[in-house]
């Protein structure tokens, strides 16, 4: 750590832009630091640090069109589980920052940090998938973000694709149309709310006459990358809820993922425990009949 | 790298390692050793301070992205004619032994009276003080006291006071 560290704490996204254009070494940007600090090799050998969170648009700018919605980055899980407008139309999401880590880790972490490093157990990441969130990457080529989706970035688990300049600039949520959605979000962790995830659910549809019309299904913790799972939300879709469809799709799900075992949890666990959750997840929607 | 912000309401100015942790920078430049490292990596809550207005985990806070910013610690609180109160609701509730979590559980304690208007479930206490770990007496206890905290109106304003300064 005797080397010369140097700090750039951009005002605004035309100056971030513009100190990356120029720059010749590669840089580590910091925004909650709840992550980097603890990867002690990576955060000791960085010698340029960039801070997002002095970035004013990355901080404070929810733009809100009649679409959707642009959320900054570098915003706290704190400040979008405050916000109202997140809280109406995107109550899966907010619960799922209420349950990274601790009040303590909200009020610091943020959305850009928790995609950015690319955990396989990233609470938000199977939320994102589900709310078909859009990621506008930085900086900008002649005015214009870079867009991907979720499992676009995420490469392998801790790996993403951007570029050693490219950073996450916001993350956009395109409005649940045309009613709201049934949606659920469930982790199962080692811990009241301070384990990462051994294993997550995030599922949001909608039905129409009593027929699932559309449903999105993502779990998390289960692979390398954050993926859909697409046959089964094929497998439900345009079907009538009922216990042997449910069975069918919890069947189907448990085929579909292929988790990894680890420290946190073997194949066979996480296999079963996402099927669980589905059926948990579609009973519900079954009784509350949205 | 040079570095000015407030620690309970006083001008600091530094000149440190940008990567400092807030909770160095506090124990060993500014000798507030009220603020314990536990685990070193966010887990404990030991290291529990107040950064404009919200708890933080002082061990996640590098120096460079202390410029400007309203730094509270338990000293902070301890000088405050409430902080007598809170320690004999601890004392009486039996939820102190060693003391060595004492500071943090009580940053967050009252952070969390702070963040929550209205009375709240045990379920919700427990949620919100998930970020704060006591080897020695279990959470009932702790539960237990922000319970009791919460009945008690003047400490609520009092600590309003200091999430405005
Ligand atoms: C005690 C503890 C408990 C935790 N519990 C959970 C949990 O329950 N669930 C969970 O999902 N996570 C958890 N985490 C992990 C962490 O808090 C989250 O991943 C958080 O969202 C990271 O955000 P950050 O802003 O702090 O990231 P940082 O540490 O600032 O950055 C993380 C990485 O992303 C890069 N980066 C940050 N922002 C951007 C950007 N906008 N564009 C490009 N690159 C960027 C950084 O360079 C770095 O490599 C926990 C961490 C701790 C310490
Ligand atoms: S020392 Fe900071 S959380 Fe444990
Ligand atoms: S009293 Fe000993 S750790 Fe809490």
């Amino acid at each position: 750590m005797t080397d010369r560290i140097d700090i750039i704490s951009p005002v605004n996204l035309a100056q971030l832009d513009h100190i990356l254009e120029k720059l010749r070494k590669p840089a580590t940007y910091v925004a909650g630091a709840t992550d980097i600090m603890v990867q002690k090799s990576r955060w000791e050998q960085a010698g340029t640090l960039i801070d997002l969170r002095t970035v004013q648009e990355l901080v404070s700018t929810l733009e809100i069109g009649p679409e959707g919605i642009l959320i900054g980055a570098a915003l706290s899980f704190t400040d979008i589980i405050r916000y109202r407008i997140i809280q109406e139309k995107f109550p899966i999401l907010v619960e799922s920052c209420r349950q990274i880590g601790s009040v303590q880790i909200q009020n610091r972490a943020t959305l850009g940090g928790n995609i950015a490093n690319a955990s396989p157990a990233g609470d938000t990441l199977p939320v994102l998938a589900v709310l078909n969130a859009e990621l506008w990457i930085g900086p900008r080529l002649k005015d214009n973000f870079t867009k991907m989706s979720v499992d676009e970035i995420m490469t392998g688990p801790g790996k993403n694709c951007l570029q050693p300049n490219q950073y996450i600039a916001y993350i956009y949520l395109p409005f649940p149309e045309p009613t709201d959605p049934f949606w659920y979000f469930r982790k199962v962790g080692q811990r009241y709310s301070m384990a990462i995830s051994k294993l997550s659910l995030a599922v949001l549809g909608w039905k129409h006459n009593n027929h699932i019309r559309e449903i999105r299904i993502c779990a998390g913790s289960v692979s390398p990358r954050i993926k859909r799972a697409v046959l089964t939300e094929k497998l439900l879709s345009n079907q009538e809820l009922n216990s042997k469809v449910i069975e069918k799709a919890a069947t189907q799900l448990m085929k579909e993922i292929k988790p990894i075992t680890d420290i946190r949890s073997t194949h066979n666990y996480r296999k079963s425990t996402a099927g669980r959750l589905l059926q948990e997840s579609l009973s519900t929607w079954a009784r509350a009949g949205k | 790298m040079k570095i000015q912000f407030t620690v309970n309401g006083q001008n600091v100015l530094l000149d440190v390692n940008p990567k400092r942790r807030l909770l160095d920078i506090l124990r060993d430049e500014l000798q507030l050793i009220g603020t314990k490292e536990g685990c070193g990596k966010g887990e404990c809550g030991a290291c529990t301070v107040f950064m404009d207005g919200r708890r933080v985990n002082s061990c996640l806070v590098p120096a460079l992205q202390l410029p400007k910013s309203k730094i509270w610690t338990i000293e902070g609180v301890e000088a405050l004619p409430i902080f007598q109160e809170i320690a004999e609701i601890f004392v009486n509730q039996g939820a102190v032994q060693c003391g060595f979590c004492f500071p943090g559980v009580v940053m967050s304690a009252l952070a969390y009276l702070q963040e929550e208007h209205n009375y709240s479930t045990k379920d919700r206490i427990a949620h919100g003080m998930a970020g704060n770990i006591c080897r020695c007496t279990g959470y009932t206890k702790i539960l237990e006291v922000v319970q009791v905290l919460e009945t008690h109106k003047k400490l609520r304003i009092g600590i309003e006071e200091i999430f405005k300064r």
